[in-house]
């Protein structure tokens, strides 16, 4: 009766079929939903997968130029500017915001990247010489880390849309084999329990039809004997009223032979 | 799975770990953050040859884990390649992990955990 | 008359610093340096010039470490022509250590402000600034300290007094102060080659003066031009101008009031020379702004004509005879050098080639 996946504890009654079946119907329907939003994840996904692949070429790139602009500045300077750069460095300049993104019921964040213009830490930097190269540089910078930025919110939508992707894909691989197959069986089951219980009832009924025939058949033969004695003893009481002291039928005794 | 706005309401800033130069290019560009005294904490680790990598270590758990306010960490993929364990493990959607080239160290995507991740998905 | 006797006490240094001067690299050195494929061919190519210094660098060295080590060159040798100097040569070639000095102190005293630990500073330090009492000034652990038993002490003192009090310290950028010192340093070298009497009258004086003369105006232009768009109020800009050169004071007047590039341009047009500069690099078509330091022909700034002028003064200091200017010169040049091997390696490094020409070369 049971198969691989086992089936759910249930007396199979017909009220339980019934939920059973619904049951079913329901999996069904969540089966292909979820199937679809996976779909549509993984499209999603793959897209993102695809852009990553390309930002993080892109990155390459602009760090390539940004560091060289790092090298104008050291020429111009002429000298070692990181120590005082790091000293210096009090609020930060450019931040972050993040904002969500809605992907088929999954929330994404997005880093948006902003500067508060009104900080300013490395104003004079520079001043004596190489101040322009500088400036240069850090506009440089600030675009490279928008790149950057956008290639985070890439990579922290890859993350979460890959554990929800897995999530989902569990899911419905879970009501693909499990769920639907389980419920199915104990539909069989329920089936097989209730065809057996009809075919004992038939039996049964049958027994208790035969049995009856039997009892009316007795009863009717001796319905038939008590008529036939109830003439029999109609015609002995006519006998009787010829000969009153006519013997009991019922008697012991061999009635002596009517001789008609 | 879908992070709560709690998760990253708070998270505006950058951090970064990285070789001198690296640090002082993106500093330059603004993201240097110092935390008001006495706590004063910085967002960015200058790392050269001498620095340990257990110190490197503690710098990636606290960008990573104890602080709350930070969006993105960028690391240097050569400093990367020295804790990769703890990089490679940590697969939290925040702070979002980016590894970065540095002028000495070209980027070499085949070491890039991400990437692994997506080169992986692609069946490559 | 005064070659008569400077070759007694300061003969010797002047013939090695001559010497010195031949082994700076050439144009085709340069030509050679800029075919060269990785760091490792640069470091060939630098073999006959730098030899020793540049053998202990592991293969393929970063250029950082490279230049480290040109560094450590010119200090050996500076330190070589200190050893030998007598006299006013001396306290000339102490001059020049100061414009180090006054960076190393600059880079301490930010160390200072922020409680960093400074004795890991001290790795930083350029080793030309570096005097005796520089380990001291990582004792004081505040800014009050610093000022009050250790600047006093080192040879800036004086050039913190009168201009920088211990408050200032605390309050103004360390960029300020840094060029504030660097404004009394200016000016006390200048009055110590016009002034001192074995100079007066001497080609030292000639030549230094007009040396240092571009450069007090070259800081003044650049501070100006620098400080648009900063908190930089014009009183505060003023005082970092130097008070002699060519533009002072009318230049250094109608600087100090500048509110844009054009103002620039009309204070610096008295000098026939930085009009040139400002023509060249199209800073005369106003609204260029910031951006236009960049945006021209040949992909020279302004800061790079400077620096080129600065060559082909220090070049012309070698047809002088008799004077330690041409210390100076050859160690303006030697950094130049120095820089210019830093861009070439750069360039090799992070295959950008097509801006490897930018470079400057007088030889």
């Amino acid at each position: 009766m049971s198969g691989a996946v086992g089936r759910e504890a249930v007396f199979p009654t017909r009220q339980s079929l019934g939920l059973m079946k619904s049951k079913l119907k329901g999996a069904e329907t969540g089966h292909s939903l979820l199937k679809r939003k996976s779909e549509a994840l993984t499209k999603r996904f793959r897209e993102i997968t695809r852009r990553i692949d390309e930002a993080k070429q892109k990155m390459g790139r602009v760090m390539q130029i940004a560091a060289f602009s790092l090298a104008e500045v050291s020429y111009a300077v002429g000298g070692d500017i990181g120590y005082q750069i790091q000293e210096s460095a009090k609020q930060a300049r450019f931040r972050v915001r993040a904002k969500q993104e809605n992907v088929s019921g999954v929330l994404l964040p997005h880093f948006e990247s902003y500067t508060e213009d009104s900080i300013n830490d490395f104003g004079l930097t520079g001043l004596g010489k190489g101040g322009q190269q500088v400036q240069r540089c850090r506009e440089t910078y600030a675009r490279a880390v928008e790149t950057l930025v956008e290639l985070a919110s890439l990579q922290t939508a890859f993350v979460i849309l890959d554990e929800v992707i897995k999530v989902v894909n569990r899911r419905v691989n879970a009501i693909e084999h499990v769920i639907i197959p389980r419920t199915e069986n104990t539909i069989k089951y329920i089936n097989s329990e209730l065809d057996e219980l009809d075919r004992e009832e038939f039996y049964r009924l049958k027994k208790v039809s035969g049995k009856k025939q039997r009892d009316v058949a007795a009863a009717d033969a001796e319905m038939e004997a008590a008529r036939e004695r109830q003439a029999a003893e109609q015609q002995s009481a006519l006998k009787l009223d010829e000969d009153p002291a006519a013997p009991d039928v019922l008697g012991e005794q061999e009635d002596t032979d009517v001789i008609f | 799975m879908a992070a709560s706005a709690v998760a990253y309401k708070d998270r505006q800033f950058l951090a970064v770990i990285g070789d001198e130069d690296s640090v002082t290019g993106l500093l330059l560009a603004g993201i240097g953050h110092v935390t008001d005294p006495p706590a004063a904490q910085r967002n960015f680790l200058v790392v050269d040859a001498k620095t340990e990598t257990s110190t490197i270590e503690k710098a990636f758990e606290n960008f990573t884990q104890e602080r709350k306010d930070i969006a993105v960490l960028l690391i240097n993929q050569h400093i990367a390649e020295r804790i990769r364990h703890s990089v490679d493990s940590f697969a939290d959607a925040f702070p979002a992990v980016l590894e970065i080239p540095s002028k000495d160290h070209p980027y070499d995507p085949e070491k890039d955990s991400v990437l692994k991740r997506v080169r992986r998905l692609f069946g490559e | 008359m005064e070659g008569l006797f400077f070759n007694v006490s300061s003969g010797y240094v002047e013939g090695i610093v001559r010497g010195y001067r031949n082994s700076l690299l050439s144009g085709q050195n340069y030509n050679n340096l800029t075919q060269c494929e990785t760091i490792d061919d640069v470091k060939l190519q630098l073999a006959p010039a730098y030899g020793d210094f540049l053998a202990a660098l592991p293969p393929n060295p970063s250029t950082s470490a490279l230049a480290g080590k040109m560094t450590d060159k010119l200090v050996a040798e500076f330190r070589y022509l200190m050893a030998q100097a007598t006299g006013s040569t001396a306290r000339f070639l102490e001059f020049l250590t100061y414009g180090y000095m006054i960076d190393n102190i600059a880079l301490l005293i930010t160390g200072t402000l922020h409680e960093r630990d400074t004795r890991e500073l001290l790795e930083r330090c350029h080793p030309l600034g570096w005097f005796e009492t520089l380990p001291v000034l990582c004792v004081a652990t505040n800014i009050e300290e610093l000022y009050n038993s250790v600047l006093i002490e080192t040879p800036l003192a004086g050039y913190f007094k009168g201009s920088l009090s211990h408050q200032d310290l605390d309050e103004l950028n360390i960029e300020i102060v840094r060029n504030t010192l660097y404004k009394n340093y200016l000016e006390d070298f200048h009055d110590f080659v016009t002034t001192h009497p074995d100079f007066r009258g001497t080609p030292t004086q000639e030549v230094m003066s007009e040396i240092l003369q571009f450069e007090a105006d070259r800081r003044a232009i650049n501070i100006t031009l620098n400080s648009f768009g900063t908190e930089l109020s014009k009183q505060e800009r003023r005082k970092l101008y130097p008070e002699f050169g060519k533009l002072y004071p009318e230049g250094s007047l109608m600087l100090s009031r500048a509110d844009d590039i054009e103002a620039v341009t009309l204070a610096v047009s008295i000098s026939a020379d930085y009009k040139a500069f400002f023509d060249a690099v199209g800073l005369t078509q106003g609204g260029a702004g910031m951006g236009g330091m960049s945006g021209n022909s040949d992909g020279k700034s302004l800061e790079d004509l400077f620096y080129q002028k600065e060559m082909e003064m220090s070049k012309i200091v070698f047809t002088r005879q008799f004077t330690p200017a041409v210390v100076y010169a050859w160690m303006r040049l030697k950094e130049q050098e120095i820089r210019n091997v830093t861009w070439i390696a750069e360039c090799i490094a992070q295959n950008q080639k097509e801006r490897i020409g930018n470079f400057i070369s007088v030889f």
